[in-house]
């Protein structure tokens, strides 16, 4: 009795080696074999490696996870980086290594029922879509996480290239050198430069701010404006007749 | 115009990102503490002299390394909750422990040091009973495993098997203990209950039965709960019942030799070193429940000792020879089972400025004199802080300690800092101070049956001094419904005076009323099995105001098991009367979750404006529930999730809808107008975010007050589903003061991670075709996949294990929004989901705008003196 429950067993040991060694070779394993001491169906073994490039393995694997379908299965790191989730049975997984310094991606494993193991791409829109992907799974590192938004820091470029002064500049320029290049007399030109002036109005619908503004302060301001500046040049003729002598009393003041 | 849509995509997207943790930020105004479970196995690592290892394996399925001098964690390895990851057994021999995960499925073994996996075998299915460790001349290499019905021995540096064998008679022999001598021996205790002890022998070499033989005892039915092998083979056994004490040589065959006991107690096990320890330190501790005893050679060659002990309060101790307490860490926070956020109260001298308005005015000059009196005691206490200030700025910074206890706890200015009280499932009660994560308080009920359910109500708040603040927790058996109100003070955690009302019936649902006592304690209504109402304080006051406003009282039951849904309302002599009910066929699906809005909710605005300047308002019921549904079959063709939007004063269903080909966990977040919802697609197998909002339309139908019973339209429905790239394991939404600063989702990660998702990528109007319109919203493009991007991370990397859940306060600020999570682990936060815009930042830049003042400042004066001189020179000319 003892000797024939042990065969069945060993047949499992042979087997399990078989999936760790052949499993992508294809290998059809003996029917039946594992299934008479596992009520719930044949479980399987997702193995794999993972590698942080220039990182000793002892300084990151204690912090990291394998995660398969969230926490479904959970799987560690050896300290060689490899690692083996036990016990999946077979189903499509998304399988992450985890550690919160380092990313991995995540990669699909597709195990059929007879243990047929294949890695591809997650691909969560296209779910069907193959690429393949090496297994015994090989995830390396893309670097660091980056958590952290960088701080701005002020510089003369920064200044610069700040959208404000360049809108203050450009136009400058624009208002500087333009009437020396363009004949603005030309009456085509002219009609273009119109039509230009329509593409940027973006929306004939929305009442336009600076429409409404001029609409509001046009009657009585504008002609006060008018009336303003007219006032503002008169002062400044008198001025000027007055000037010598104003200036001669403030240069008076100052030297007293 | 692919490109212009794109840049622009690209700018909206980074506009949101802005929401980040800086690096500068970082332990500015976050903590995390770590945990690890009650301790099931201990093991000290001695086989270095000078290791400072503690090993634990935990009822959490936590496998973790504890620092001796400190308490803190070296590594920790955090398995699959539940009975697949379970601890059976912690072995340890040099730099591997040997831990048996599983119900004996799985053999690990890890490397100490480094705390990293050494290898890991799957065992044949069979119940676990025990493990040891078997040596040969001093060498240890083998482990051996005993199951139910059979034995196996592994090998120590590889896991492979050496050899299985099954067992003898295991009918009738119930196998229960492995133990070998380091003679290439291992024995296999089994016993038959009240007749014998069954011993097996087998060769370490090849698994060969060495001898059997049987040892009567009729008194012993367990081996595991009194038995113990000591020394040299030597099996020790407690008869409790006849009060004596048995002992067995393994080796010589013998009969037990009987030792009458006088009396004995559990102090007496322990060495006699642990009992004086027992005696001296721990006398205001907890009946003890674990005691694991080091005892070394010191250098001078006297016994020394160190001690990790276990309360029944979850609290682990850490205690050096002397009786000198190392550290002590609150395991119990492990399982936080639900939290409030208290204000802490105001300072003494404010609470005296505000009870001035609060006593009666008597006569005019006293009215005066109080107000100069507490005027002068306001600017005693600023020129006392101004000196505090002076004197803390003249010592060095690290000598500045600003330890937080109970005394000095006050409200800070924009009411950043508050009192975390917090339940967990072993019925302890803990204050802690959000700011820096001390604990305050702690208070342990010990009358909680194991499977409590808790609801933790405030009734009080710290705003009506004198009166103190008041918090209700509601223990409910789950088993039969009975429950217990523990009626204490959050900020101190004293049980109140107030005599809660004793519950005899079973209690249906509880529900805190706006309406308050004339002690400001909010009303708090139980409703018992026979659908009886009592209330909490029941004053004369209280039954008053209850039946003036019994009428506008409904409330709702569950009973998940048949399904039903029921509304109820209030009669003037408090008894209730059903007004609707809504029965789901629990043959096809099950209620899994019902979820109203957060009573402290605040929306400000009650519509959003559309891209051609109109209003579309919301539909903001405050009665709405979301209830999901989960069927039965979970075959992936036919497995669906349904989600029903119900008012619940009226029954009306406003909304139903069904997601086929998914299934649960069903994680929900109702808030204002809008419900998200998270479920698994079986389908396409992923996670899927489903939003729906409802709308009124462009005109509100009765803008002043909202009223269930009063809503002729239905609302408009809006639906969206995204793709998610992860599980999550909770989810919750943030919460402000008033409610103008834009929401996030905080979604917490299986990774660990805390996500914050704006609530703008989740927003059923995000348009498939840019338009004008939807470009003058502010709508993204719709993409099917929403992104995680580790910038949205909180919690940056103080990852919290396992979070169960999320705990969203609002503080005093409008930008700022207090965040907890807690799980295994817990993490406080604060977030800022539309940046901080009422406040300057802290990198704020004070010199440029200081400078730039300067330089306007100078270039005016030297403009003006330009000025003047070139009028003069013109003057003169």
């Amino acid at each position: 009795m003892l000797q024939r429950d042990r065969i069945p067993l060993q047949l499992i040991f042979l087997q399990v080696a078989l999936v760790v060694t052949w499993c992508f070779t294809d290998m059809e394993t003996g029917p039946g074999a594992s299934v008479s001491t596992q009520p719930n169906g044949d479980r399987f073994k997702i193995e794999g490696r993972a590698i942080v490039p220039g990182i000793k393995t002892q300084d990151w694997v204690s912090t990291a996870r394998v995660l398969v379908e969230g926490e479904e299965y959970v799987g560690f790191l050896r300290t060689d980086g490899s690692f083996a989730v036990n016990d999946v049975p077979s189903g499509s997984y998304v399988v992450e290594v985890v550690t919160p310094t380092y990313r991995f991606e995540a990669v699909r494993v597709d195990i059929t029922t007879k243990g047929k193991m294949r890695a591809r791409l997650v691909n969560y829109i296209k779910t069907s879509e193959v690429i393949r992907q090496p297994y015994p799974l090989q995830i390396r590192a893309s670097g660091p996480h980056s958590y952290f938004m960088k701080r701005e820091t002020w510089g003369w470029t920064d200044f610069l290239m700040n959208p404000m002064v360049m809108m203050m500049v450009l136009p400058l320029l624009i208002i500087v050198l333009l009437p020396k290049v363009v004949n603005t007399n030309d009456p085509e030109m002219r009609k273009e430069m119109e039509q230009s002036m329509n593409m940027l109005n973006p929306n004939p619908e929305l009442p336009d701010v600076s429409e409404l503004m001029t609409k509001l302060f046009s009657g009585s301001k504008g002609s006060s404006k008018a009336g303003s500046s007219s006032k503002g040049t008169r002062p400044a003729a008198k001025r000027r007749k007055q000037l010598p002598s104003s200036n001669l009393d403030a240069e008076n003041g100052k030297f007293c | 115009m692919a490109k212009l849509i794109l840049l622009w995509l690209k700018c909206v997207i980074f506009w949101a990102t802005i929401e980040a943790v800086f690096e500068d930020q970082v332990g500015k105004f976050d903590w995390r503490q770590q945990y690890v479970g009650k301790v099931r196995f201990s093991h000290f690592d001695t086989h270095v002299q000078s290791s400072k290892k503690v090993l634990v394996a935990t009822e959490r399925n936590v496998f973790a390394a504890l620092n001796t001098r400190t308490g803190e964690l070296f590594w920790r390895h955090v398995d699959k909750s539940g009975s697949e990851g379970n601890i059976d057994a912690l072995l340890q021999h040099g730099q591997d422990a040997v831990l048996m995960v599983g119900n004996g499925r799985l053999l690990r073994s890890w490397e100490i040091s480094v705390g990293g996996l050494n290898w890991e075998v799957v065992l044949d299915s069979g119940s676990f009973q025990s493990a040891c460790l078997v040596g040969q001349q001093d060498m240890v290499k083998h482990v051996a495993v005993l199951k139910k019905t059979a034995i196996s021995v592994h090998y120590l540096s590889n896991g492979h098997q050496k050899w299985i064998e099954n067992l003898p008679e295991t009918e009738t022999v119930d196998y229960q203990a492995v133990y070998s001598d380091g003679n290439g021996e291992v024995y296999v205790l089994g016993v038959v209950p009240h007749s014998h002890i069954a011993i097996v022998v087998y060769s370490l070499e090849d698994g060969e039965i060495i001898k059997q033989m049987s040892v009567e005892a009729p008194w012993l039915s367990n081996i595991q709960a009194s038995c113990v092998v000591v020394g040299q083979g030597m099996l020790t056994c407690v008869d409790s019942a006849a009060m004596s004490f048995y002992m067995l040589d393994l080796r010589l065959q013998l009969q037990m030799t009987q030792v009458p006991l006088q009396a004995y107690s559990v102090n007496l096990f322990s060495a006699e070193t642990g009992r004086r320890l027992l005696d001296t330190t721990l006398i205001d501790f907890y009946s003890v429940f674990q005691l694991y005893v080091q005892a070394f050679l010191k250098k001078d060659d006297s016994v020394g000792y160190r001690a990790m002990v276990q309360t029944e309060d979850h609290t682990l101790t850490f205690i050096q020879q002397p009786g000198r307490v190392m550290w002590t860490r609150e395991e119990a926070l492990s399982d936080v089972v639900t939290m409030e956020m208290v204000d802490l109260p105001l300072t003494g001298t404010q609470a005296e400025l505000e009870g001035e308005f609060g006593k009666k005015a008597d006569g005019l000059m006293s009215m005066v004199m109080k107000r100069l009196s507490s005027q002068l005691i306001l600017l005693q206490a600023w020129i006392a802080h101004l000196w505090k200030l002076f004197y803390d700025a003249r010592k060095p910074r690290s000598q500045v300690k600003n330890d937080i206890t109970i005394e000095n706890l006050s409200r800070d200015e924009f009411n950043l800092q508050k009192m975390m009280v917090m339940v967990t499932a072993s019925g302890k009660l803990f204050g802690i101070d959000s700011k820096t994560g001390g604990i305050l308080w702690r208070h342990y009920l010990d009358n909680v049956p194991p499977n409590a359910a808790f609801k933790l109500m405030v009734q009080r708040t710290t705003a009506h001094f004198p009166h103190p603040p008041q918090c209700t927790l509601l223990i409910k058996d789950k088993d039969t419904g009975l429950a217990t109100l523990h009626v204490f003070n959050p900020i101190f955690g004293k049980k109140s005076h107030v005599t809660p009302p004793a519950l005899p019936q079973p209690v249906l649902q509880s529900l805190m009323l706006p309406l308050m006592d004339q002690d400001y304690a909010k009303v708090l209504l139980l409703i018992d099995d026979h659908y009886k109402v009592s209330a909490f304080p029941s004053t004369k006051n209280v039954l008053q105001q209850l039946q003036e406003m019994a009428a506008s009282i409904f409330f709702y039951l569950v009973d998940s098991s048949q399904g039903r849904l029921s509304g109820y309302r209030l009669r003037t002599d408090l008894s209730t009367e059903q007004i609707w009910e809504v029965v789901i066929p629990p043959e096809v699906q099950r209620i899994v979750s019902v979820k109203g809005k957060r009573p402290n909710e605040h929306v400000h605005s009650q519509g959003r404006v559309m891209g051609d300047r109109s209003v579309l308002y919301k539909y903001l019921n405050p009665n709405l529930l979301a209830v999901v549904t989960e069927s039965t079959d979970l075959h992936q063709e036919r497995s669906f999730i349904g989600i029903l939007l119900i008012d619940g004063v009226t029954g009306r269903i406003i909304h139903e809808a069904v997601q086929r080909k998914a299934r649960g966990p069903v994680h929900v977040v109702h808030s204002e107008n809008w419900v998200v919802y998270e479920y698994w697609s079986t389908k396409s197998r992923r996670n899927e975010f489903s939003v729906i909002e409802l709308y009124e339309g462009m005109e509100l139908y009765n803008s002043t007050v909202f009223s269930s019973l009063d809503r002729p339209h239905a609302p408009q429905v809006l639906q969206q589903s995204y793709i998610f790239p992860s599980s999550i394991s909770t989810m919750e939404a943030t919460l402000t003061e008033k409610g103008i600063t834009s929401r996030h989702l905080l979604i917490g990660l299986p990774s660990g991670g805390i996500l914050s998702l704006p609530k703008m990528f989740l927003d059923p109007r995000r348009p498939e075709i840019v338009s004008e319109q939807s470009r003058e919203e502010n709508l993204i493009p719709y993409a099917p996949e929403l992104l995680i991007r580790t910038e949205w991370f909180i919690n940056y990397n103080q990852t919290v294990s396992r979070v169960r859940g999320i705990y969203t306060a609002p503080s005093g600020l409008e930008s700022t929004c207090l965040v907890v999570a807690y799980g295994l682990d817990i993490y406080q936060t604060r977030v800022y989901p539309s940046k901080q815009f009422d406040v300057l930042k802290d990198d704020y830049d004070y010199m440029l705008i200081s400078s730039v003042l300067f330089a306007l400042f100078f270039a005016t004066m030297i403009s003006k003196r330009l000025a003047e001189v070139k009028l003069l020179n013109r003057a003169w000319r």
